[in-house]
């Protein structure tokens, strides 16, 4: 049974809000009167539906940059550092370079925070692609040193003058992205995040560079062996990814925040990496998975407050889709084995991953 | 500047502990061909289970217990969805982490009723251990004793590692599944219910690291404690290659940067630099290694078909 990348995210969310509505029942909360809640706080005024495609926003940039990488099968779990260091890339410019012209300054802004990205995740991709060092744990590493780092520029060399806490200078007004729907802070980036989307969806499935990309994801060998340079392409991946991943960094800045402010991402580039799974590393569906947790971080943040509800009830759903969507191969694998015919598995080794 | 340094290293001791017993869970685990992302999670799940027992019961022993235990029921979820479902390993140990996070974040409210720190009113962490005979020590003595069991504890518990995985046949056979799966069960080795006890260990000695953050260095909960210390432990058994002296080098290494941070920072020294310093050296070391092992690689791929060309020249193909 092959169902499309769509459906299968939709039955996997709807999994885990029934987890989710397990762990409210246990701890003596009415789950309906909760989900009723989050919804009515999320979407169903013209506010809260602008607050959620604001929470969504970074979400879809993260959760594209994610899903291009474990397209080309790279375990990117660094997208977080890329865009830490995008957003500071932006936020410099804004503040540098204050003379210019904003149809100057933002393009400018967005490009500079996207080659840091993207060069930020050159090395681990190097790395993976031609020395075979194990992607998941440079990244995930070199994670925490961009975050200390730009920590740093915003402590020490760049701090504003007269800040107390780690924060940038703030930008320029001419850097600074139009609110689409005030009060809330929605603004521009959310439109620059769909077009990145779509820009992403139509390089993987409707250009060369893109049929190399999946080639090597699927399959490597084969790959390689019809002709496709495989590192080339996993360094292209990383690139790609890293590019995307600093140009949500800017989104941040240039659209809600204003300037750098130590600890910004409460996570975004983690939360894409849930997203990226959820759709099954989709482009076009990054955007649906991004909408979702979207909406429940803004309804969770009113339901923390009106329902005394804990946000982090979040962080379980996350991790129930995540469970759900890395067993799904095995267990539509076992309803197909069980409509063809009743034999019992062999206890073959499970494949190790070094 | 004695006592300085005498602190100094005293809080790198204290700081070096929890590291060690999550680098050595991480051995664990790595040695039986797994890696543990997750260990993160299982530390923050044995910091909160400690704190809940200990308040409840009152037994500092029963607590810490708790929480080697939390951290193994985390490692059997882990167990049952990498080895009985087959799941991705490192999307498995993510979710471990972001399962700990939201359970203790939200549990904390809606059962306990706080918000932030968990530090109930007569709370009781683990006493400082006084050694009497090293005590004496002039200069070594303060910096040596005065520490929680734990963090004596850890250094057992590497000595332990080193033995069981080197010395025994249970670990031979352990590294012998990481190393090479088909010949290990050619040897008639049962991999998975290796992989289950190294999991189970490596989860319960998580499990110690958070109760020496939330009864050892303090006595509370709050779901940000563990830090990314789970990730300094991965680096550090990177950095030793999963050998457990060499790792325990370089806990220690990293604990001395942990304890410089906060004592440089009002010095005027940026923590932000030294905070970055594990994960640049593990990177770093990383690279290089396997840089240099590709142009070894080269190298003698470039000799052997040098030998290879001349071989028939020199008639050495017969006698071969």
């Amino acid at each position: 049974m092959k169902l499309g990348a769509v459906t299968r995210g939709v039955f996997t969310a709807f999994l885990a809000l029934v987890v989710g509505a397990i762990v409210l029942e246990l701890t003596g909360r009415d789950a309906v009167e909760v989900y009723r809640l989050l919804v009515e706080q999320s979407l169903l005024s013209p506010g809260a539906l602008a607050d959620t495609l604001l929470n969504a926003t970074p979400l879809i940039f993260t959760g594209v940059a994610t899903a291009i990488a474990f397209r080309a099968g790279v375990f990117n779990v660094g997208v977080e550092g890329s865009m830490y260091l995008g957003a500071f890339a932006a936020a410099w410019v804004g503040f540098t370079m204050t003379e210019w012209p904003p149809g100057l300054l933002i393009p400018a802004a967005f490009l500079a925070a996207g080659v840091i990205g993207a060069l930020w995740a050159v090395l681990p991709g190097v790395a993976r692609a031609y020395y075979g060092v194990d992607e998941v744990v440079s990244t995930l590493l070199l994670n925490y040193v961009a975050t200390s780092f730009t920590g740093y520029l915003v402590s020490y060399p760049f701090l504003a003058p007269g800040a107390a806490n780690a924060m940038s200078p703030l930008i320029a007004p001419g850097a600074r992205l139009t609110r689409i729907a005030p009060p809330s802070q929605l603004n521009l980036s959310f439109v620059i995040a769909l077009a990145v989307a779509v820009a992403a969806a139509v390089l993987i499935y409707r250009t060369t560079a893109g049929f190399a990309l999946r080639a090597a994801g699927s399959n490597p060998r084969f790959a390689q062996s019809a002709g496709i340079d495989v590192r080339a392409t996993i360094v292209m991946a990383m690139v790609v990814s890293g590019f995307i991943g600093g140009l949500g960094g800017a989104g941040q800045i240039l659209g809600v925040n204003y300037r750098f402010i130590q600890g910004f991402s409460p996570g975004y580039g983690f939360d894409g990496i849930t997203v990226a799974l959820l759709v099954r590393n989709d482009p076009l569906g990054a955007i649906l998975g991004a909408l979702f947790f979207g909406a429940l971080r803004n309804g969770g943040a009113t339901i923390q407050l009106f329902a005394d509800i804990p946000i982090d009830l979040i962080h379980v759903l996350q991790a129930a889709i995540i469970l759900f969507v890395t067993v799904e191969p095995r267990v539509t694998g076992w309803f197909a084995r069980w409509r063809q015919r009743p034999t019992k598995l062999s206890g073959t080794p499970l494949p190790v991953r070094e | 500047m004695g006592t300085w340094t005498q602190a100094l290293l005293k809080n790198a001791l204290d700081a070096t502990a929890p590291i060690l017993f999550a680098a050595m869970g991480g051995i664990f685990a790595h040695q039986a061909g797994l890696l543990n992302i997750g260990i993160e999670g299982m530390m923050l799940g044995g910091a909160f289970a400690g704190v809940i027992a200990a308040y409840y019961t009152g037994d500092i022993v029963l607590a810490v217990l708790a929480a080697g235990a939390a951290g193994a029921a985390m490692a059997a979820i882990f167990c049952l969805f990498v080895l009985g479902l087959r799941a991705n390993v490192v999307v498995v140990g993510l979710a471990i982490n972001t399962l700990a996070v939201g359970l203790t974040g939200y549990l904390l409210p809606t059962v306990f009723g706080v918000h932030g720190a968990f530090a109930p009113p007569g709370l009781r962490g683990l006493a400082p251990v006084r050694l009497w005979g090293i005590e004496a020590i002039p200069w070594l003595g303060p910096i040596l004793s005065g520490h929680t069991i734990l963090v004596y504890l850890a250094w057992v518990v590497v000595a332990a590692t080193a033995f069981l995985l080197y010395r025994t046949v249970w670990g031979l056979r352990l590294r012998a599944v990481g190393q090479d799966l088909e010949a290990a069960l050619a040897a008639g080795v049962h991999p998975v219910r290796l992989q289950v006890a190294a999991l189970l260990i490596s989860g319960f000695l998580g499990g110690l690291a958070g109760a020496q953050l939330s009864l050892g260095e303090l006595t509370l909960f709050n779901k940000a404690m563990t830090g990314g210390r789970g990730f300094i432990a991965l680096a550090a058994f990177y950095f030793g290659a999963s050998r457990p002296w060499p790792t325990a080098g370089a806990s220690l290494l990293f604990g001395l940067f942990q304890s410089l941070q906060f004592r440089l920072q009002p010095l005027g020294w940026p923590p932000q630099l030294l905070e970055m310093l594990p994960y640049v050296t593990v990177v770093a070391t990383l690279v290089l290694v396997r840089v240099a092992e590709a142009r070894r690689r080269a190298r003698l791929a470039r000799l052997v078909t040098v030998q290879g060309q001349r071989g028939p020249e020199l008639g050495v193909g017969g006698a071969g």
